[in-house]
């Protein structure tokens, strides 16, 4: 009980182990093909040492709307980009303004992300999603999907394939994304 | 290669000067939690909240605990601390203006907008406006904040002593 201080100063500032509920982040996480829900270490400490976010992290951060919720959503563009938006936002294009970033879920039909709040201020930001630890087969780290490199010769099996069609959601996810540096090459 | 005599000798000295630094490191984070879920003193300077806070810094107590037990208690007028949105490294400090569902003219003095332009506030979210409304960036600028954002509010004024006041949740209403 004298500890507790130190353990709960730990979960707060550091690392914390949590449970990922709903669907709003299949397949990534919580896919229908498993029966338990997800159990990830979720990162602290680089939020609050001020480490930039960025583009493809996967974050948990406070609802705006109802500040008691905590959502998992992917980060998919930041402050100065330009991003097309999906329904049901009003505005078919939006600038995101300094200090803020726009987060979407992973499964686009059924998610509470920025299409229906706007951009998120980094404040509200509370931990960066860091490590699977359950279910045992998608253990491992989380990190921004890459193109799967295929061995010479050897076959292409169903890692291969969900690999390469991860990676061909986040192109699509940042074909809707312009970033400061390609708006500024066209003039 | 250290002989092993030496480090036998050592060793409760090392296990002692150990135990201290996690007892100093409990102790820190018990202070910080403190200052962050209860209530703290902190120094508040900035000229957006003149004439109610001065420029050049004031001790102040922040509660925190009430907002966190109860977020949904914001009263008009009242001072809350909040974190930037525009820079999250930053606690700034407003005054409520508008609480969800209001509908606030944006700029009165019609500096940064139109004097007609009226905003209605989202569910979830607060006007906040700065006092010094020439010296101020609030709500005018970045648009309404959400309330997940706000940190508590401002009980009192500790230091300079002389101006010691404690500051009322209760605003009154001036009716036409």
């Amino acid at each position: 009980m004298y500890w507790l201080p130190l353990g709960l100063g730990f979960t707060q500032y550091f690392y914390t182990l949590k449970t990922v509920r709903g669907r709003s982040m299949q397949p990534t996480l919580n896919p229908d093909t498993s029966s338990w829900d997800d159990i990830v270490i979720f990162d602290r400490y680089s939020i609050n040492s001020g480490e930039p976010i960025r583009k493809g992290d996967i974050v948990a951060l406070r609802d705006p709307i109802n500040s008691r919720k905590m959502l998992v959503k992917r980060v998919v563009a930041v402050a100065g980009d330009i991003v097309k938006t999906l329904p049901p936002y009003p505005d078919a294009e939006v600038f995101i303004p300094e200090g803020h970033v726009w987060v979407e879920g992973d499964e686009p039909f059924r998610t509470l992300d920025s299409n229906k709040f706007g951009p998120v201020p980094l404040a509200l930001l509370d931990s960066k999603l860091m490590y699977i630890v359950w279910p045992l087969d998608r253990i491992g780290p989380l990190r921004p999907p890459i193109s799967p490199v295929s061995k010479r010769g050897a076959s292409r099996d169903f890692r291969w394939y969900s690999d390469m069609a991860a990676f061909e959601r986040e192109q699509r996810r940042q074909s809707r994304v312009t970033t400061r540096s390609t708006t500024t090459s066209h003039s | 290669m250290i002989p092993p005599s030496w480090l036998h000798l050592a060793e409760p000295a090392i296990k002692k000067v150990g135990l201290t630094c996690l007892h100093l490191i409990n102790f820190g984070f018990a202070f910080h939690l403190f200052k962050e879920n209860v209530a703290g003193l902190c120094f508040m300077a900035g000229p957006s909240m003149l004439p109610t806070l001065d420029n050049s810094g004031e001790l102040v107590l922040e509660s925190i605990l009430p907002h966190r037990l109860f977020p949904n208690q914001l009263g008009r007028g009242e001072l809350i601390t909040l974190t930037s949105p525009v820079d999250p490294s930053r606690i700034i400090c407003k005054r409520v203006i508008g609480l969800p569902g209001d509908v606030v003219c944006v700029d009165p003095t019609g500096l940064k907008a139109h004097s007609t332009e009226h905003v209605l506030v989202p569910k979830g979210h607060i006007w906040v406006a700065g006092d010094n409304a020439a010296w101020s960036k609030d709500s005018r600028d970045y648009g309404p904040v959400s309330m997940a954002l706000v940190r508590g509010r401002i009980a009192a004024r500790i230091y300079p002593l002389n101006r010691f006041t404690v500051f009322s949740k209760n605003a009154t209403y001036i009716d036409h």
